[in-house]
């Protein structure tokens, strides 16, 4: 008989972690070990009332456990923040293609996050960071609304920033507090001389508008439009390339995706909204 | 067993019908309903003319379907042996479309694939096309020609019955003793009524001549105003892709029963506005052109581009069923001499 693609792996929320005062994360262990490539995504059902996609923000080296961060964005995740340890849930997937790390080694790998984006970049970073020397150099360019957005703030402000072969700048769009460190938008963090761009691949996550201006800096400094690899968000349903929602000209994200190159999506419509 | 002859329809159909239900063509005012085989009803099945109203995708990929019970998974309820008599070459060739999709290899939809395997096709051909078909400008005919268990072709007297598969074959032979002999002159007579369903067709749509194929016409298109000029008389029914037989968007909803969760399946249009609108708000088919030239690229561009043919048949029936005013020929027909316009213009310009 044929594997039904619908059916859900039972889970169960083991710890959450406030994040910021929008986005916590969950800690879930699926009844059976779950292994997905860093960047693909998984359909997150609470049962009886909805599913949602997610892209894991865990290494995927951990199969036991997972962890999602999750940002209120609607009905689904706004009672999913509700939940608390011992909550029973269920996933589908993984999903979609992740982000190709062995076609990033040898290169300067420049990662620009924002936001919840911050979730597949935490993912990614923990893979790269695993096998650091296969790499030129991991530069990460992140930036949040204001000091208490960031997510991951203990990695973040602490351990990432002491790692070999990373180099990390943080900005905050407006400061408050003690924060004494940059102030504005990511795109004013960027420079082209952070790293040799012939010889880079660019990774940006974030909300729609910053990943489209973050996009246009990167192409001016000269990063090949297949290059830059975007981590696309879209009303992902089924997630195998069947039911329509996250259709992106002949693309489905879902199946696809969700990690394109610019060079692949350029030329539809919409694409940052 | 080849093709063989039957004088009236309804001992084949009571034969069916002793194994498995059978689905039948009705008139109901001008067009053809689907109804459950009666095999008591003393009158002679209606044979269809041309397409029944419904859409085939109906027995495999219901309105609404149980997708998936958990915490403890439930097998699917095994689908029973049924058949569909009337379907037309239309018919079967979107049941090759949604097969691309829905029995795609590693992505095989379980619930697709088990009404699929069921299913029985008694197709028939077209012997007078209606005023909306056009798949002869999708590469199709008035009759069908694979796909089909049993195909049935009126002749004089009665009906050519020719098997298409091994189980059309093993049918055949089995009621062995209802048939007759194929004289030659029938077999003439059945290609002489195609060429006149197809002279009708070509008739129909010679108003339609297009100039290139219809993917690089639409491609070419893809800008164009037409689609917002549409937009200003669509009313957004949906109707459209409700009755398109190629047509196979779903959402995935989830219900809390007494005592399990369940996830089901339901058909869905890209021409609602939340279609393609993510939590957050953003909504990249916001706008209802946006939606329609999104249909028409998905249908003749994206489609051809990821599995080598048209997501349309010709069928008409989004014509039919249209309660606005957007005719996909007249779309087809617009998109075409915009292509002309843009061609003349170039060739004028490298003069």
């Amino acid at each position: 008989m044929t594997r039904n693609l619908y059916q859900p792996m039972n889970a169960e929320i083991v710890e959450t972690i406030d994040e910021s005062p929008t986005i916590k994360s969950f800690v879930i262990a699926p009844e059976a070990p779950f292994k997905f490539d860093t960047g693909q995504f998984v359909e997150l059902t609470l049962p009886g009332e909805g599913e949602a996609p997610f892209t894991p923000s865990s290494s995927p080296t951990m199969t036991e456990k997972m962890e999602i961060t999750i940002m209120k964005a609607g009905r689904v995740t706004g009672l999913l923040h509700e939940c608390g340890q011992g909550q029973k849930v269920a996933i589908r997937g993984p999903y979609g293609n992740g982000y190709p790390v062995d076609r990033f080694a040898g290169k300067h790998v420049y990662i620009v996050g924002g936001g919840v984006g911050l979730a597949p970049i935490r993912s990614l970073f923990l893979t790269l960071v695993d096998r650091v020397g296969d790499f030129k150099s991991v530069v990460c360019r992140f930036g949040a609304r204001t000091p208490e957005d960031f997510i991951y703030k203990k990695a973040l402000f602490g351990a990432w920033q002491k790692l070999d072969g990373v180099q990390m700048k943080l900005t905050v769009d407006k400061a408050n507090g003690d924060w004494d460190g940059h102030v504005g938008v990511v795109t004013t963090i960027l420079d082209p001389k952070d790293v040799d761009i012939a010889n880079a691949v660019a990774v940006v996550c974030g909300p729609p508008i910053m990943m489209k201006f973050v996009t246009v800096n990167l192409l001016d400094f000269g990063f090949h439009p297949g290059s830059i690899y975007l981590s696309m968000e879209k009303n992902m349903s089924c997630g195998f390339g069947k039911c329509g929602h996250c259709m992106l000209g002949k693309y489905y994200v879902c199946k696809d995706g969700p990690v394109f190159t610019y060079e692949q999506i350029s030329k539809y419509p919409n694409i940052w909204e | 067993m080849e093709t063989a002859f039957i004088s009236k329809l309804k001992p084949l159909l009571d034969a069916v019908a002793k194994t498995m239900d059978v689905y039948v063509p009705v008139k109901v005012g001008e067009h053809y309903a689907c109804r459950k085989y009666d095999p008591s009803g003393a009158t002679e099945p209606e044979l269809n003319e041309i397409r029944m109203c419904p859409p085939v995708k109906e027995f495999l990929f219901p309105l609404r379907e149980l997708a998936a019970v958990f915490p403890e998974p439930v097998d699917p309820a095994s689908v029973k042996p049924f058949a569909v008599f009337g379907l037309k070459a239309c018919d079967l060739r979107s049941l090759e479309i949604l097969d691309k999709v829905f029995m795609e290899k590693d992505f095989e939809d379980p619930l697709y694939v088990a009404h699929r395997k069921m299913m029985l096709i008694i197709s028939s051909d077209c012997s007078a096309p209606g005023e909306s078909c056009f798949c002869n400008l999708l590469g199709g005919k008035p009759y069908p020609e694979g796909g089909f268990d049993l195909n049935i072709s009126r002749v004089v007297d009665g009906f050519l019955l020719e098997p298409g598969s091994a189980r059309g074959k093993g049918l055949l032979f089995a009621h062995a003793t209802l048939f007759g002999d194929v004289p030659d002159d029938l077999l003439e007579e059945r290609a002489k009524l195609r060429e006149a369903a197809q002279n009708r067709l070509t008739q129909i749509t010679a108003d339609l001549k297009l100039d290139a194929p219809i993917a690089e016409i639409v491609e070419r298109g893809r800008n164009s105003d037409l689609f917002d000029e549409q937009a200003r008389t669509c009313v957004e029914c949906q109707a459209c892709t409700r009755i398109c037989p190629t047509c196979h968007c779903f959402y995935l909803y989830d219900t809390r029963q007494q005592d399990y969760f369940a996830k089901m399946k339901m058909w869905d249009s890209c021409m609602r506005i939340g279609h393609a609108q993510v939590a957050g708000g953003a909504n990249p088919r916001k706008m209802l052109g946006d939606r329609l030239r999104h249909r028409f690229l998905h249908k003749f561009v994206y489609f051809m581009e990821r599995y080598g043919i048209d997501m349309c048949v010709g069928c008409g029936r989004c014509i039919d069923a249209e309660t606005g005013d957007v005719d996909m020929r007249i779309v087809l027909k617009r998109l075409n001499e915009e292509f002309l316009a843009v061609d003349r213009k170039a060739a004028k310009a490298a003069k």
